[in-house]
């Protein structure tokens, strides 16, 4: 048995076990989102299975919802998930020299909480199966721990009256990814920005309102980096 | 909604989506790098699309700008816990509760 293979899988598990029960309530709450907007459970598992990113899938749902076309959907999910790449740029020293179906798996189960807890210690280690082992535990942990409670959540939902305006899940959901993000700054004028934008330019054809909002909110973003970072430079 | 083969192709089109970013920098190995410019600016891309894609929700009311509606009600109290309270399930409890009071309870 490689030893190197089960330490890094344990130390990896053990670093991410108390942030990965913060899955929990997403996990629920994505299972009965998808089901408000109509999906049969199999369809919502279907889904939860195929796209693995609670971001892209509760951030799609009112779009589905609305029968958006297809490109659209695309894109939106596409805007979302584009933080991955940084992940996947920062991480990518990490899988080096791994082979290829490795790589893949890592590119299908590579979450936030994953990337936040555990790569610093991925980058700073020189044995590439302490690594692997290190990053694949706690990732199939939140792979398991994601499906179990998304199904749940599916299956819950049944239980709850029709008439309660379920969708609002959707957006509450979305209202809480995006909270903590806007702490700082120039993260908070994106969000404004973007989010005033959408609603302003909601009468562009083809629904692009929407990505007009996207793009004056990051670059609103940018520029309130750039003001901050000249006033704290005088 | 989406129905039938259509709605599995959106989910496979979405899907495509999270292999395609995360994968990105992990499959290409370390001969490509992420341009410093690009990084910054992605950085911003989840928050203007989360806000982009909340706000006309929140704020329009068949189509026309009406802040004054259950939904955006239901946000405040949303923004509130969420600010406020540690607690994971209370933002929802308690936004669900407000919109279904002001929906059902009040007729608005």
């Amino acid at each position: 048995m490689d030893t190197a293979f089960r330490r890094g899988a344990r130390e990896g598990w053990r670093d991410f076990l108390p942030m990965s029960l913060g899955l929990v309530p997403w996990a629920v709450v994505t299972g009965i989102a998808m089901r408000s907007i109509g999906m049969s459970p199999v369809e919502a598992m279907g889904m939860n299975l195929l796209v693995y990113a609670g971001t892209a899938q509760l951030g799609t749902l009112p779009l589905i919802a609305t029968g958006a076309p297809l490109w659209l959907i695309f894109l939106t999910a596409m805007v979302l998930n584009l933080r991955f790449v940084i992940f996947s740029a920062a991480l990518a020293p990490a899988f080096h020299g791994h082979v290829w179906s490795r790589r893949a798996r890592a590119s299908y189960l590579l979450v936030d909480g994953v990337f936040a807890v555990g790569s610093e210690k991925m980058l700073a280690s020189d044995d590439p199966e302490w690594r692997w082992g290190y990053f694949i535990a706690p990732s199939a942990w939140a792979w398991c721990l994601w499906q179990t409670f998304v199904l749940m959540g599916a299956l819950g939902a049944d239980i709850i009256p029709r008439d309660w305006s379920l969708e609002f899940m959707v957006t509450i959901a979305l209202m809480l990814m995006m909270i903590p993000m806007a702490r700082s700054r120039p993260m908070l004028v994106a969000a404004l920005a973007g989010g005033l934008g959408a609603v302003l330019l909601r009468g562009l054809p083809l629904r692009l309102g929407l990505f007009a909002g996207i793009a004056i909110g990051i670059a609103s973003g940018f520029v309130a980096e750039h003001v901050q970072q000249r006033r704290a430079g005088t | 909604m989406s129905e039938g083969l259509w709605l599995w192709l959106t989910f496979v089109a979405i899907g495509s989506t999270t292999v395609l970013t995360r994968g990105s920098f992990i499959m290409l190995g370390e001969k490509a790098r992420l341009p410093r410019a690009l990084h910054r600016a992605l950085r911003y891309a989840p928050a203007a699309a989360l806000a982009a894609l909340v706000a006309p929700d929140i704020l329009l009311d068949e189509g026309a700008l009406q802040p004054f509606n259950p939904k955006f009600a239901a946000a405040l109290v949303v923004l509130f816990f969420a600010l406020r309270s540690r607690q994971p399930w209370f933002p929802f409890i308690f936004g669900m509760g407000v919109l279904i009071l002001l929906r059902k309870g009040l007729g608005w």
